[in-house]
């Protein structure tokens, strides 16, 4: 196959006026135009109602800290008309609940691992890290839930938890923004959305099989 | 001349042209477990995406498979969507894949001749083909390029895609992609010339 002429590329790549081509330059140049406007046609289907009906069958996606952050910050970054009309009652009952939510201390420290559970040991070197924690299959890639701990700055960041034999899909998320594979992990596994991205795996062995 | 490397996506600013939400208000407003405001992004994203898939599987039926498990996977994950902004991309980039993986499946790359439109008998010029006949033309030398060139070729000149957007979504680098592009343009055109000949 010869290549064409860089010049037809161009005008295709919409770098040069196709006005510019020389004849027979402009005829390629319209037969590729005409040829790709036919394959724009929509297929006549529709898989709308299909993908509704299974969604609706499966839970809500969880939505993650991360990105709800990010579109909190999004959202009270425009500008919008809201207008809020409580009863002084419900006012009240919301106070009441947003102190609840903020003074209570969530239950820190492992479980024991039951029958078909075993622990996961998490171990990171992310030197400077403000915060390193795990988000993965377990969690529904949750951020909050597993945060490593790195107590006298070394920068060695750790945690564990207990989690269901068998293997398990992560990611670190480091300082809140960077979801990095773990480099320690051995096993890797695609993470499913193309681009080549890898989830880290680890295989947790249930704990009664443990010496 | 506009370029279009550095026109605007659709649906990624705060409100699309006709008024309606943007993409990361109906993404927020899914999270927030309205559930059916995935209709919104269906109606937005469903003929792109069925016309992508079909451009690159050649089978109308498989493609709707691929769009609706694509579609699916994406609402049960789009937590994991991490810039909203770009969801575009994001959807196409999941049913890239999936199309990958029917192809693979199939063990080859290609169309099968099956698949692809019947071929005009080639007596006719090309100025006089009727227009169903040229459409089935066209298809047949779309199917006869390889997978990775057949995307790179739809991605940009039947979804309208910039070059940073192709290489979002496949994960390939811009000069590769434009390589693939003037490859597949070229196999094209010597296919079309070959037909009316």
């Amino acid at each position: 196959m010869s290549p064409i002429d860089p010049r037809l590329q161009e005008a295709l790549d919409g770098e040069r006026d196709p006005g510019d081509l020389p004849l027979d330059l402009r005829e390629a140049y319209t037969r590729v135009t005409v040829a790709t406007q036919m394959l724009k046609a929509p297929p006549p289907v529709s898989v709308a109602s299909r993908v509704m009906a299974e969604i609706r069958q499966g839970p809500p996606p969880v939505l993650d800290e991360g990105l709800a952050r990010r579109l909190l910050h999004w959202w009270l970054g425009r500008p919008r008309a809201v207008t809020v009309r409580l009863r002084p009652v419900w006012t009240l009952a919301l106070a009441a609940g947003l102190a609840t939510v903020l003074f209570l201390q969530w239950p820190t420290g492992i479980q024991t691992p039951g029958v078909a559970q075993g622990i996961a040991n998490f171990v990171g070197h992310f030197p400077g890290a403000r915060s390193v924690e795990v988000v993965g299959s377990f969690n529904d890639w949750s951020r909050g839930v597993l945060h490593l701990n790195d107590d006298d700055g070394d920068g060695i960041w750790h945690g564990e938890a207990v989690l269901p034999a068998g293997p398990h899909e992560y990611m670190f998320v480091v300082d809140g923004e960077r979801w990095v594979p773990d480099p320690l992990a051995g096993r890797y596994v695609d993470d499913g959305f193309g681009a080549g991205q890898q989830n880290s795996l680890v295989i947790v062995r249930p704990a009664s099989a443990q010496p | 001349m506009e370029n279009r490397d550095e026109a605007p996506l659709p649906g990624v600013s705060g409100m699309v042209n006709d008024g309606a939400p943007g993409d990361a208000d109906v993404v927020a407003q899914i999270l927030g477990g309205d559930g059916e405001a995935f209709g919104i992004l269906i109606r937005r994203y469903e003929p792109g995406l069925l016309r992508f898939a079909t451009r690159m599987l050649g089978n109308p039926d498989a493609a709707a498979d691929a769009v609706a498990e694509s579609l699916v996977r994406a609402y049960r994950h789009l937590a994991q969507c991490r810039d909203p902004g770009r969801l575009r991309s994001w959807l196409y980039r999941i049913t890239g894949n999936r199309c990958r993986s029917h192809l693979a499946r199939r063990h080859t790359n290609d169309i099968s001749l099956s698949d692809a439109p019947p071929l005009s008998d080639g007596s006719d010029a090309w100025a006089v083909l009727e227009r169903g006949e040229q459409v089935a033309l066209v298809e047949r030398a779309l199917a006869a390029l390889p997978a990775e060139k057949r995307e790179a070729f739809v991605l940009k000149h039947v979804e309208g895609m910039s070059y940073e957007e192709m290489a979002q979504v496949t994960g390939a680098r811009i000069p590769t992609l434009k390589m693939r592009v003037h490859r597949a343009r070229e196999a094209l055109l010597v296919a079309l010339e070959e037909v009316v000949r």
